[in-house]
């Protein structure tokens, strides 16, 4: 039992797709226990019985199509207009930048590619340090995933929900607010203290250009107002955003602006289903394992072991922190979530930990995760895209890392801030 | 390979491809155009057609299957490979051999026992959408798991033939 076990876990790391390794690992269990293997099919046929699943997909396609857009240079225009005017100007501009395009987008890198490549070289010009700009652009990529609608705050509620708890995705999209902000105040007030001797040229704020970036961004306006006005409102059920996003940004960006041509369509819903279809289909054979692990009582029994060891709540909490940040390294953000908040939800509960926290609190840490070697993944989008050696891209998010872990912490430890927004 | 299977092989591609992307687009089409005629008849008339919600659900199995196979076109599922950093260049294509054999396995025998599943709906009679058998809307499954396999065995034979090379790497 361990040697298979063993060996798929070998599988894994040694590159085996994921769905596989977790399809042969739940029809190896169910068989060890005499179930009709067919319940695999039956388990993944409940994709087809979550009607939230469809947000999945569109929100998806509608930050594929933002991305190929003109989106990304126009909000980088805006945001310049507003607040490039401040000292660190141009960082600040960067970090709420991506945060922003990282919450509409989902955390698949697209951040980097669509708005990195813009941001760093008006970094450089602006007179900001290369280690600087790297740093700051690279980890900006996954900032904002603690704002709705971002997917993996959606992919917590589902999975989530499929464990038992009471997590309602609208509520987690109001407990993502305070701790979001309080990465991007963090992050911003260093960038400007960081720079403070480092006199770049302050640009005058000028209410004519700011008027001209919004007239050409006058399309992009509503879909923000519309989308979270909808959701916080609750005038719109998630899936519905998800729909109005995406119908309104393909009508936006191939009828009207036309910046994306109709052939380049095919090649775009391609590569977004791509993604997609291989979250859904880890997700699906994953309902099958849980209800497997279930069925074997794996959750309870790891509660009681990790009770036997952990007293306090605040002990568990420091495990889970290091746990997450070495899980984050190793896995993306949807596998993690997927596989391993069936399991750690009910200790946490267990500990008295509400289930909304947790989602912030495991999410806050994958973000890290996104930084941390040997194979965070910011990293290597951005090595790739700008073409540094990743030791190079390392070094310099190691303040930027060190900042965030500090949220992390703050976020841990103090329930109250993502909660109080939603009367916990 | 002879040279008339090696062009049936790349037009059966070029065929599947362009099926592949047509269906998506199909899929990803009626589920824009079927979700936003629930939100106006919801605005309109405060209901919208009873096989709505059950269609749009099915439509979100059908994508995520259909896009499945579309990221093992191009081997982008999602994979954790953190020993393939570590390994000499030789080994790693070796390693990437079983790899790919085990994912051609597993997904034969998921597309057999979802297979077995579509069948015994069948013979029960599962109906959705009012009257309709729910076997054909299931039968993606273990169509999809099929195809997969297919492109795995691909690989597979493509990655044995660059071990055969000398020097050759992945």
């Amino acid at each position: 039992m361990i040697f298979i076990g063993l060996l798929l876990i070998l599988l894994a790391v040694a590159g085996a797709p994921l769905f596989a390794v977790i399809g042969a690992s739940t029809m190896w269990g169910f068989s060890t226990s005499d179930v009709d293997l067919s319940v695999v099919a039956i388990e993944l046929y409940r994709i087809a019985e979550m009607p939230i699943l469809l947000a999945i997909p569109l929100f998806t396609f509608a930050g594929y199509l933002l991305s190929e857009s003109g989106a990304p240079q126009r909000l980088v225009r805006v945001t310049r207009a507003l607040i490039g005017w401040m000292p660190g100007g141009l960082a600040i501009v960067a970090l709420a930048a991506c945060a922003f395009f990282t919450a509409f987008t989902g955390a698949s890198g697209v951040t980097i590619i669509a708005l990195g490549a813009l941001l760093y070289p008006a970094l450089l010009e602006d007179g900001y340090s290369e280690s600087f700009s790297l740093g700051l652009v690279t980890t900006s990529g996954s900032l904002g995933l603690l704002f709705a609608p971002s997917l993996p705050l959606i992919l917590y509620g589902i999975v989530a929900q499929q464990a038992g708890a009471d997590v309602s995705i609208d509520r987690l999209f109001i407990a993502g607010a305070l701790p979001g902000l309080l990465m991007l105040l963090l992050l911003g007030g260093w960038s400007v203290w960081t720079n403070r001797h480092n006199r770049v040229p302050l640009a005058n704020f000028s209410g004519r250009e700011l008027l001209a970036a919004l007239r050409v961004s006058i399309w992009d306006i509503p879909l923000p107002l519309i989308v979270l006005g909808g959701i916080y409102s609750g005038y719109f059920a998630v899936s519905e955003a998800a729909t109005v996003t995406a119908v309104y940004v393909l009508v936006v960006v191939v009828f009207i602006l036309r910046e994306i041509p109709l052939r380049d369509l095919p090649g775009i819903v391609h590569k977004s289903m791509g993604l997609v279809g291989g979250i859904m289909l880890i997700l699906g054979l994953s309902l099958a394992s849980t209800t497997y692990m279930i069925d074997a009582g794996v959750p309870t029994r790891l509660f009681g072991f990790v009770r036997e060891y952990v007293s306090s709540p605040l002990t568990f909490l420091l495990l889970l922190n290091l746990f997450l940040l070495v899980l984050g390294a190793i896995l993306d953000i949807f596998s993690a979530l997927i596989l391993v908040v069936p399991l750690i939800l009910p200790m946490a509960l267990g500990f008295g930990i509400d289930p909304i926290h947790l989602g912030i609190i495991f999410l806050a840490n994958m973000q890290l995760g996104y930084l941390t070697p040997p194979v965070g993944l910011n990293l290597f989008i951005s090595g790739y895209r700008f073409d540094k050696p990743i030791a190079t891209i390392y070094r310099s998010t190691v303040p930027f890392f060190l900042v965030l872990l500090f949220c992390v912490v703050v976020i841990t430890y103090w329930p109250a801030l993502s909660l109080w927004l939603i009367g916990g | 390979m002879n040279q008339s299977l090696q062009t049936f092989f790349v037009r059966l591609r070029r065929f599947g491809c362009r099926c592949e992307d047509t269906l998506l687009c199909l899929l990803l089409a009626l589920m824009l155009g079927l979700g936003t005629l629930q939100i106006v008849q919801r605005n309109l008339s405060g209901g919208s057609f009873v096989w709505t919600d059950e269609f749009l659900r099915i439509l979100v199995l059908w994508l995520a299957m259909v896009g499945a196979v579309a990221a093992s076109r191009d081997d982008r599922h999602i994979v954790i490979d953190l020993l393939g950093r570590f390994l000499p260049p030789r080994t790693a294509q070796v390693v990437r051999l079983v790899v790919d054999l085990f994912t051609v396995g597993v997904c034969l025998l998921l597309a057999w026992h979802a297979g077995r599943f579509v069948w015994m709906e069948h013979e029960y009679g599962s109906q959705l959408l009012g009257s309709l058998p729910a076997w054909p809307f299931q039968a993606v499954m273990p169509v999809a798991f099929v195809i997969i396999a297919y492109r795995y065995t691909l690989f597979f034979y493509k990655h044995l033939q660059q071990l055969r090379q000398p020097g050759g790497s992945l």
